[in-house]
C-alpha cells in the first residue's frame, strides 16, 4: 500500500534486485505515465533491447547474464542479474552541481528534478552525471530524466514504476523506512548465505547517499555503478584546475614580459 | 588528487560549435593579453603590434557567445537563462562559483566589455592619433591590465570546465586549464605575427612575438607532459591514443614555435622592408602550423572523452 | 488451480514445473516472492519458502528461484516418478492421509497389468485401450470396491503403485531427464520433508506440462505426489495450473472444449436416448459406503436444469427436457481435428473469434493450407491477425486462395464489461475501460445478430432440424444486444416456481422447476446482486480475511460456492483438526465447519461413523492415485516425445505414447515426423514476458522491448557452428522452418540423456507476418511463425498438441 506523501519529507526508492524478475513493467509504466514514446525498436542481441537510460527511458532494466553452464544453479538473483536502473536522486547530485541555469532543483520531496521551462540544453549535467542517467530530448532540446513522478507525488500518488512492480522489487516510501527495510532484507540474505548481497547508496559513502538506493547481488562495477572511491563530484577538480591555470598564467605573463621587455631598440 | 576513476558517464555531445568556441576564446583572450603586455612592457615600437592584438580580440570574442548559443538545445530564446535563474519563486541572478560554466558566462560578458572598450580606444588612437587613447594613459593601462586578467581567465576556464565533470580524460587531470592558456597565448602570438603583413610598422615586434611564442610553447610542452601523466595514472590513456594524428599536429606546432627560441638571430634584419619578405614567408608557415595546433589540441581533448 | 494465487504465500516449498510464472504470470508471481520473503515459511526451520524451478531453460523465474534444475523437455513424468519412488521407498508419505483420503487401500481387479510400457487392454489396431481391467475388485454383495486398510494386499493401489514406480530410481530418472543424480537427490531431500503434517508444498505448472503427447499424465504424476504427501486440499498446497488468457478459466468452465457441456458435464454420446442413458454413461458411481458421490448423485439435476435453461417451455418431462436437442458428436472435434478436417476439405467455413489459428499451430503451414481449403472464413477480432491476413501473407499468391475472408471488427476485452475468471477460479467482474472503437461490435452482439438471422432462415425455409434453433430461450431486454449482466444472471440459474435466483447448485432439481446456465456458477448472482463485483480486499484485512489465510471471501466470487480451496475437507484430519494448526483450511468446531467455505456438508460431524469421506465429488470419496479416467493409463508412465533423439530407457519397444493421436496417419497421409539423423536437436517453444502471444505485435512500447524474433541457442552448440548472438540462423523441422536472429546463451545448456549428449534450442512463439516488426522488416516476417516447426500430434486424452518437444536442425545463414 502506498504511503501518505507529505511535502518536506525525504522520499526515495529501495530497489531490491534479488527479487527483480526483469518483467520491465516499470519501464512501460514509466513511459505510459510520462508519455514517453520510447526509441525506435532496435534488437540488441539479448533480452535487453532498451540498452540504457536516456531521454526516452527513465527506467531501464539491466540484465546481466552470468548464468553458469551447469545443470543445477541457485538463482537467488545472483546468476542472471536483473536490476531496474533509474536516476539515483543523489544527495550530492553531480548534475545539479554543474547546472548553470539552476534548472535542476531539489523538490519538496527531496528528489532531484529538472525544470523543463528553465533548462536551456547546455548538457553540462550530462557531462557530470556519473550514472549516465540524463539524455537530451530532441523535440524539446532540453535534458530529461526520471522526475520521481513529481506530478504524482504532488497528487499523493506513489511513482508509476513502483506501483507497477509486481514483486515489490521497487519499493517507494520515506527514505528512513526504506533504509530500515533494506537492512532487514540484507540481514536475511546474509543469514541465508547469500554473502555477495550488498546495499548500494543506502549510507553516505556514495554521493552523500542515494534517495534511490539498491540491494545488489554483485560488485557495483558489475552493474556499471561507480564504487565508493570512484563516486566523486565534478567540483573536486575546481581547485586543481584553477590552480594549474593560475600558475601557468603567472609563468606565461612573466615569459611574455621577458620576451617583450623594453630593449630600447630603434 | 589522483584517482583511478572508472567512468560510466554519457558524453555531452559537445562538438564543433564548442571546439571553435574554445579556439576563438583562446585567440581573443590571448591576443588581448599579449597586446597589453606589448603596450605595458614593450618598446614604443611595439605599440602597432599591441593595437593589432586589441583589434583581433574583438571579432574573435564576438564569435564566442554566438557559437555557444548555437550549441544549446534551446538556443536563442534561453541563452540568458545562464545569467538569470527563472525558477518560479527563486528568480534572480545565476552565479555558481563552483560551476566553471556559470562563472565562464559571466567572465565572457565582462571580458566582452573590456575588449569592446579597448578596441574602441585603439580605433580612437589610430584615427584621431590620440596617443593616450580615450581613457588617458594611467587609467588606460589599469583598464587593459584588469581586462587582461579577465582575458587570462577566458583563456583557461574552458579547460577547467571540461575537468569539472565526470568525463574520462577531462576529469582525470588538473592540467587542462593551463594547457589551454599556454596554447591560447602561443596561438595569439602566431595570429598577430600572421596579420603583421597588414600593418607593416608592427613588424618591429615580429622577433619578440616569435620569442614569446617559443616560451609559451615550452610551457605548453611541460603541461602536455603533466596532462599525459595524470590521464595515464587515472587509466584513461586508452581514450587518447585514437586521436594520435591530432597530437602529432600539436607537437609539430609546438616544435615550430620553439624554433623561435633557438634561432632569434635570423630575424635581426627586421625593420627594412626588404628583409621582411623572407621572414614573413617562414613566419607565415610557422604561424599557420601553430594555429592549427591550437585547434588540434582542443579537438583532441574534446573528442577523446566522447 | 485447486488453490489460488494468493494462497501460494502459504507454501513452504514451491515446485515449478512446466511453467515460467515470472514471465508468463508476473503479477501472480508476487505471491511466490511473498512466500520466499516470509521467515515463517520454508523447509526445516523455515527462513523463507524455497522455490525449485525445473525447466529446460534458465528463465527469469529461475533467476529468483532457490534452485534451478535443467531438465529435458517432456520428461517430468520421470522427474515426479523419481520423487514418488523416493517418498514411497523411504516411507515419507503422509500415512494417515494416504490411508484414509486416497484410494491407496482400494483393491484393483485381477487382470490389470503393466508390461514393457503397455497397460492391460491395449489394441494396437485402434491405438487405444479397453479400460475394463483398470477398475476395482468389487464386493458382490454391496457392489462397493474392496479395500485393505493395511495397504499390504499386493493388488492394493498402494502396492501396485510401489511396484510401478520402483523402476524410477535416481539413475533411471537421471538418464531420462538429464538431471544428475546428485542434483536430483537435493530436490528429493527437500520434497521428502513435505509429507510432515506441519509442512506443505505446492506444485505450480502450466503449458510446459500440458503441451506434450503425455500432457495429461505429466499433470497427474504431480497430483499423485501431492496426494502421497497429503498436500491436496490444504492451504499452501495443491496442484495448481496457471491458466492462460486472463479469462481462459472462464472459457473452460463454460465449455469451450467440444467434449463437455457447461460445468464439465460430459457431452452426450450417440445412442443415448434419454437423460438416464446419459447419466448412466457419464456420472461416477458410488464406490464406498461412506462416499457421498455428490457429483454423480446430482448429475441428472445439473443436466436437466441446464436443458430447462436453454429450451424453456420446449423442455418438458414428456420430451426428456429436450435432451435430443443437444448434439451427440460421433467423433472427436478438438482443435486439431477441426483443422485436420478443413485440410481434407471437409469443412465449409470457420468462425475464428479471439484466436488466430494461423499462428497458434501446430504445423502452421498445414493449418494455413487448411484455411485456404475453406469456402469462407470469418475472423472476429479487433485487429488484423495472421488468420485474417493469411491469404495475402508473404509468399502466398492471393489469386490462388479460394477462401472468402470476412473480418468482423469486435470490441477488445478492454472495451466491454463482463467477468474474468482467474486461475484460482475467482470470477471477477470488470468495467468497460474504453468506449468501443469505430464500428466494432461486442462479440455477444454479433453472435446474437447472427443467431437471429439463422433463426429467420429456418423460419422462412424450414430445414432438417429447426427445433433447437427455434426453441432456444433468448429473453433479454434487447435480444439483439444482450447485456453481459443479463447473461451472468441467467448463468446463475433460477427457481421457476418462486422466480428467485438460485443460491446453490445443491438446490437444483431434475423436474424442470429450476434452470441454470452453468451449475458451478450457481450462487454467483443471487437476488442480492452480482457477487462477482465485490471488492472486500486488503483495505480491511481484519474484516475480509479473518483467518489470515488469504481467502478474502468478500472479494469477487469463486466457484464452487465461493470456495477458495478445493477439497478443503482434506485439510483437516479425521477428527476435523487442521493438519497444521498454523495453516487451517477448515476446522470442525464441534458444531460446524469454520474457515474457508467447506467442501463438505457444513454441519456434518466428522466423528459420526456415517460421515462422508473427504473427496465428496467422486465415486470413491477419496483422492484417486489409480484412475480409469485417462485414455493412456491408470498410472502415469514416461513416454518419449513423438520426436525424440533417444529411445525410451524404460521400454525401447514402446518408446512413445502408444495412444497418442497421429492425424496424418489417420488421414492416410505420411506422418510428418523427423528423425534424429536429419534433425539432431531438441526444440521447445515458449513465451516471453514482453509479449502476449501475437496480439502485442501491434503495441509499440512492447515491440520496443522485444522488437525481433529470435531463437536461443546453447553456447557450446553455437560456438561449434560459429554462431554469434545477432547472427541470422535457420531452424528447420520436418514440417517447416524459421529464419530469425540467434541469441547465444548458457541459460540453455547441454544435457546427458541415455548416455548421450543432447542440446535444446529455445523458440519464442510471438512473431508472425502481422504487426509492427513485420511491417518494419524486408521479409515481412515470412519465416517467423514458430509453429511452422511444431508437430501435428496430440495427447491421447486432451488432444493438446506437442508444442513443447520436437526435433529441429540448425544452420547459420
Ligand atoms: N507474457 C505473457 N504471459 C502469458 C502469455 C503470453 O503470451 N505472454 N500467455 C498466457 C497463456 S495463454 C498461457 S497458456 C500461459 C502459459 O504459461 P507458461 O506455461 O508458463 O508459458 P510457456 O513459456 O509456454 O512455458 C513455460 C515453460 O515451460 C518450459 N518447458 C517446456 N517444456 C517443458 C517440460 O517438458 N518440462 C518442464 N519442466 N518445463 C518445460 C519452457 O521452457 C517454459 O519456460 O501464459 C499466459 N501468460
Ligand atoms: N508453439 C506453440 N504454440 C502455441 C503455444 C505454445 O506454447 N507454443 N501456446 C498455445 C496457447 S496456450 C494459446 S492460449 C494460444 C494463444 O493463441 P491466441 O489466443 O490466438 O493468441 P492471442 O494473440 O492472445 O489472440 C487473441 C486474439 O484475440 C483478440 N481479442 C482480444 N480481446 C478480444 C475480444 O474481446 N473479442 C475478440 N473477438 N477478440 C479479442 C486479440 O486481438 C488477438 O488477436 O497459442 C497456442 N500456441
Ligand atoms: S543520478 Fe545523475 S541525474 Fe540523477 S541525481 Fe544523481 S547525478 Fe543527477
Ligand atoms: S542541460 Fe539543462 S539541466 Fe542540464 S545543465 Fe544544462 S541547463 Fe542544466
Ligand atoms: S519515478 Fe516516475 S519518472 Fe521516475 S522512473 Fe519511476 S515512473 Fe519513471
Ligand atoms: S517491474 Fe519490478 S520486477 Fe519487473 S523489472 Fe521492474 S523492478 Fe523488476
Ligand atoms: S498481463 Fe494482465 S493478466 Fe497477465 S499478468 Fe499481467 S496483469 Fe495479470
Ligand atoms: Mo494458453
Amino acid at each position: 500500500m502506498a504511503p501518505t506523501i507529505k511535502a518536506g519529507e525525504s522520499y526515495g526508492f529501495f530497489t531490491d534486485t534479488s527479487i527483480c524478475i526483469g518483467c520491465k513493467a516499470c519501464e512501460v509504466a514509466c513511459k505510459e505515465w510520462n508519455q514517453l514514446e520510447g526509441n525506435a525498436p532496435a534488437f540488441l542481441d539479448s533480452f535487453d533491447n532498451t540498452g540504457q537510460l536516456d531521454a526516452q527511458n527513465w527506467r531501464h532494466v539491466k540484465m546481466l547474464d552470468q548464468v553458469p553452464d551447469q545443470s543445477i544453479t541457485s538463482g537467488n538473483g545472483t546468476a542472471w542479474l536483473l536490476m531496474s536502473d533509474v536516476c539515483k536522486h543523489c544527495k550530492h547530485a553531480s548534475c545539479m552541481e554543474v547546472c548553470p541555469t539552476g534548472a535542476i532543483i531539489r523538490t519538496e520531496f527531496d528528489t532531484v528534478f529538472i525544470q523543463q521551462d528553465v533548462c536551456n540544453g547546455c548538457r553540462n549535467c550530462i557531462a557530470a552525471c556519473p550514472y549516465s542517467v540524463i539524455g537530451m530530448n530532441q523535440q524539446t532540446g532540453t535534458a530529461h530524466k526520471c522526475t520521481m513522478c513529481y506530478d504524482r507525488l504532488q497528487a499523493g500518488k506513489q511513482p508509476a514504476c513502483a506501483q507497477a512492480c509486481p514483486t515489490q522489487s521497487i519499493q517507494f516510501g520515506p527514505l528512513a523506512d526504506l533504509q530500515k527495510a533494506a537492512d532487514v532484507r540484507l540481514e536475511a540474505l546474509h543469514t541465508q548465505g547469500v554473502t555477495q548481497a550488498q546495499l548500494y547508496g543506502r549510507d553516505d559513502t556514495v554521493y552523500g547517499g542515494l534517495n534511490a538506493f539498491f540491494l545488489l547481488m554483485d560488485k557495483p562495477e558489475t552493474y556499471g555503478l561507480p564504487n565508493a572511491e570512484n563516486a566523486v563530484l565534478p567540483s573536486r577538480n575546481n581547485i586543481g584546475g584553477y590552480l594549474g591555470a593560475l600558475v601557468t598564467g603567472v609563468v606565461a605573463v612573466v615569459a611574455g614580459l621577458v620576451a617583450f621587455r623594453r630593449r630600447g631598440a630603434a | 588528487m589522483i584517482l583511478l576513476a572508472e567512468h560510466f558517464v554519457r558524453a555531452p555531445q559537445w562538438t564543433w560549435y564548442i571546439l571553435f568556441y574554445f579556439f576563438f576564446a583562446g585567440v581573443a583572450g590571448g591576443s588581448y593579453v599579449l597586446a597589453t603586455i606589448l603596450r605595458v612592457a614593450g618598446d614604443p615600437g611595439d605599440e602597432p603590434a599591441a593595437r593589432l592584438g586589441y583589434y583581433i580580440a574583438l571579432p574573435a570574442l564576438v564569435l564566442c557567445p554566438i557559437l555557444l548559443t548555437a550549441d544549446l538545445g534551446v538556443s536563442w530564446s534561453r541563452f540568458w537563462h545562464m545569467l538569470i535563474d527563472t525558477t518560479p519563486g527563486e528568480t534572480g541572478l545565476n552565479f555558481k562559483y563552483w560551476s566553471p560554466m556559470s562563472v565562464g558566462v559571466w567572465a565572457l560578458l565582462i571580458f566582452g566589455f573590456f575588449v569592446a572598450v579597448s578596441a574602441l580606444d585603439t580605433w580612437a588612437r589610430d584615427r584621431q592619433g590620440r596617443a593616450q587613447g580615450l581613457l588617458g594613459a594611467g587609467l588606460g593601462r589599469i583598464f587593459s591590465i584588469v581586462g587582461s586578467i579577465v582575458g587570462l581567465f577566458i583563456l583557461s576556464y574552458t579547460g577547467v570546465l571540461l575537468s569539472v565533470s565526470n568525463q574520462p580524460v577531462w576529469s582525470d587531470t588538473w592540467a587542462l586549464g593551463g594547457l589551454f592558456l599556454a596554447s591560447g597565448l602561443s596561438g595569439a602570438a602566431a595570429l598577430i605575427t600572421l596579420l603583421v603583413r597588414y600593418r607593416p610598422e608592427a613588424s618591429f615586434s615580429l622577433e619578440r612575438l616569435r620569442l614569446a611564442d617559443g616560451y609559451f610553447a615550452i610551457l605548453e610542452l611541460v603541461l602536455l607532459v603533466a596532462f599525459f601523466a595524470t590521464v595515464a595514472v587515472a587509466g584513461s590513456a586508452g581514450r587518447i591514443l585514437p586521436w594520435l594524428p591530432l597530437w602529432v599536429l600539436v607537437l609539430v606546432g609546438i616544435g615550430a614555435s620553439m624554433l623561435g627560441v633557438r634561432r632569434p638571430a635570423r630575424l635581426q634584419a627586421s625593420g627594412e622592408s626588404a628583409a621582411v619578405v623572407p621572414v614573413a614567408m617562414e613566419a607565415t608557415v610557422v604561424s599557420i602550423l601553430v594555429l592549427l595546433a591550437v585547434l588540434a589540441i582542443r579537438a583532441a581533448v574534446i573528442f577523446s572523452a566522447q | 488451480m485447486t488453490n489460488h494465487w494468493r494462497d501460494i504465500k502459504n507454501a513452504d516449498l514451491i515446485l515449478i514445473n512446466g511453467a515460467n510464472p515470472a514471465e508468463a504470470h508476473p503479477v501472480g508471481f508476487q505471491w511466490f516472492m511473498r512466500a520466499k520473503l516470509d521467515p515463517k515459511r520454508g523447509p526445516g526451520s523455515g527462513g523463507g519458502a524455497k522455490i525449485i524451478h525445473t525447466d529446460p531453460r534458465f528463465t527469469r523465474t529461475s533467476a529468483v528461484a532457490d534452485m534451478y534444475l535443467r531438465i529435458r523437455t517432456g520428461t517430468d513424468v520421470a522427474y515426479f516418478g523419481g520423487l514418488i519412488n523416493h517418498v514411497l521407498q523411504n516411507n515419507l508419505f503422509h500415512d494417515e492421509y494416504v490411508r484414509h483420503y486416497t484410494n491407496a487401500s482400494f483393491i484393483v481387479k485381477e487382470g490389470y497389468a503393466f508390461n514393457d510400457g503397455l497397460f492391460s487392454g491395449y489394441d494396437p489396431a485402434k491405438r487405444s485401450y479397453d479400460i475394463a481391467t483398470w477398475s476395482y475388485e468389487t464386493d458382490p454383495t454391496t457392489g462397493y470396491a474392496k479395500r485393505d486398510m493395511t495397504l499390504q494386499d499386493p493388488r492394493s493401489v498402494f502396492q501396485l503403485m510401489k511396484t510401478h514406480y520402483s523402476r524410477y530410481t535416481p539413475d533411471v530418472v537421471s538418464s531420462i531427464t538429464g538431471i544428475p543424480t546428485a542434483d536430483f537427490g537435493k530436490v528429493a531431500e527437500l520434497v521428502g520433508q513435505m509429507g510432515a503434517p506441519d509442512k506443505v508444498m505446492t506444485i505450480v505448472y502450466a503449458v510446459g506440462l500440458t503441451q506434450h503427447t503425455t500432457g495429461g499424465q505429466l499433470i497427474r504424476s504431480g497430483s499423485l505426489l501431492q496426494l502421497l504427501l497429503g498436500n491436496i486440499g490444504r492451504p499452501g498446497g495443491g496442484m495448481n495450473a496457471e491458466r492462460g488468457h486472463a479469462n481462459i478459466q472462464g472459457n473452460t468452465d463454460h465449455a469451450i472444449s467440444w467434449d463437455i457441456l457447461p460445468g464439465y458435464l460430459k457431452i452426450p454420446a450417440p445412442g443415448q436416448k434419454n437423460r438416464d442413458d446419459y447419466v448412466a454413461q457419464s456420472a461416477s458411481k458410488k464406490q464406498d459406503p461412506n462416499s457421498w458421490n455428490f457429483f454423480g448423485l446430482n448429475y441428472k439435476k445439473f443436466l436437466t436444469s441446464t436443458l430447462k435453461g436453454w429450451f424453456g417451455n420446449a423442455a418438458t418431462k414428456a420430451n426428456e427436457f429436450a435432451f435430443d436437442f443437444v448434439p451427440k458428436p460421433a467423433s472427436n472435434a478438438s482443435w486439431m481435428t477441426i483443422f485436420d478436417q478443413a485440410l481434407k476439405g471437409k469443412m465449409q467455413g470457420v468462425i475464428l473469434s479471439g484466436m488466430t489459428a494461423a499462428s497458434i499451430g501446430p504445423d502452421s503451414n498445414q493449418v494455413r493450407q487448411a484455411l485456404a481449403n475453406l469456402k469462407w472464413l470469418v475472423v472476429m477480432d479487433a485487429l488484423p491477425t495472421t488468420s485474417s491476413e493469411f491469404w495475402r501473407a508473404p509468399g502466398v499468391d492471393a489469386s490462388t486462395v479460394q477462401t472468402e475472408v470476412f473480418m468482423l471488427p469486435t470490441t477488445h476485452w478492454i472495451e466491454k464489461d463482463g467477468s474474468f475468471v482467474n486461475s484460482g477460479r475467482w470470477s471477477q467482474w470488470k468495467d468497460q475501460v474504453m468506449p468501443p472503437d469505430g464500428q466494432s461490435r461486442h462479440d455477444h452482439w454479433i453472435l446474437s445478430d447472427l443467431f437471429h438471422r439463422v433463426k429467420a432462415l429456418y423460419q422462412s425455409q424450414g430445414g432438417k432440424f429447426p427445433d433447437p434453433i427455434m426453441n432456444l430461450t433468448f429473453d433479454y431486454k434487447d435480444p439483439l444486444k444482450p447485456e453481459l449482466d443479463e447473461l451472468a444472471k441467467e448463468i446463475n440459474g433460477k427457481d421457476l416456481t418462486t422466480g428467485k435466483q438460485m443460491t446453490s447448485f445443491a438446490l437444483l432439481k431434475d423436474d424442470g422447476t429450476t434452470t441454470v446456465g452453468d451449475w458451478i456458477y450457481t450462487g454467483s448472482y443471487p437476488d442480492s446482486g452480482n457477487l462477482m463485483k465485490r471488492r472486500g480486499g486488503v483495505q480491511d484485512p481484519a474484516a475480509n480475511d479473518p483467518t489470515g489465510m488469504g481467502f478474502y471471501a468478500n472479494w469477487a466470487w469463486s466457484w464452487p460456492l465461493n470456495r477458495r480451496v478445493l477439497y478443503n475437507r482434506a485439510s483437516a484430519d479425521l477428527a476435523g483438526k487442521p493438519w497444521d494448526p498454523a495453516r487451517p483450511g477448515i476446522t470442525w468446531n464441534g458444531a460446524k465447519w469454520v474457515g474457508d467455505v467447506p467442501d463438505y456438508p457444513p454441519t456434518m460431524d466428522p466423528a459420526d461413523p456415517k460421515a462422508w469421506l473427504p473427496f465428496i465429488m467422486n465415486g470413491e470419496g477419496v483422492g484417486r492415485l489409480f484412475s480409469n479416467g485417462m485414455a493412456d493409463g491408470p498410472l502415469p508412465e514416461h513416454y518419449e516425445p513423438v520426436e525424440s533423439p533417444v529411445q525410451n530407457p524404460l521400454h525401447a519397444t514402446n518408446s512413445t505414447s502408444p495412444v497418442a493421436f497421429y492425424y496424418d496417419q489417420a488421414a492416410g497421409r505420411p506422418n510428418r515426423f523427423g528423425t534424429p539423423q536429419e534433425f539432431p536437436y531438441i526444440a521447445t517453444s515458449y513465451r516471453l514476458t514482453e509479449h502476449e502471444h501475437y496480439v502485442t505485435q501491434h503495441v509499440p512500447h512492447l515491440v520496443q522491448l522485444q522488437p525481433k524474433p529470435f531463437v536461443e541457442i546453447p553456447e557450446e552448440l553455437a560456438s561449434a557452428k560459429g554462431i554469434k548472438s545477432g547472427d541470422q540462423v535457420r531452424v528447420s523441422s520436418k514440417r517447416g522452418k524459421v529464419e530469425v536472429a540467434a541469441i547465444v546463451t548458457k541459460r540453455l545448456g547441454p544435457l546427458t540423456v541415455a548416455g548421450q549428449k543432447v542440446y535444446q534450442i529455445g523458440i519464442p512463439i510471438h512473431w508472425g507476418y502481422v504487426g509492427i516488426p513485420a511491417d518494419n522488416d524486408p521479409s515481412h516476417g515470412r519465416y517467423w511463425l514458430a509453429n511452422a516447426l511444431t508437430p501435428f500430434v496430440g495427447d491421447a486424452s486432451a488432444r493438446t498438441p506437442e508444442f513443447k518437444a520436437f526435433l529441429v536442425n540448425l544452420e547459420k545463414l
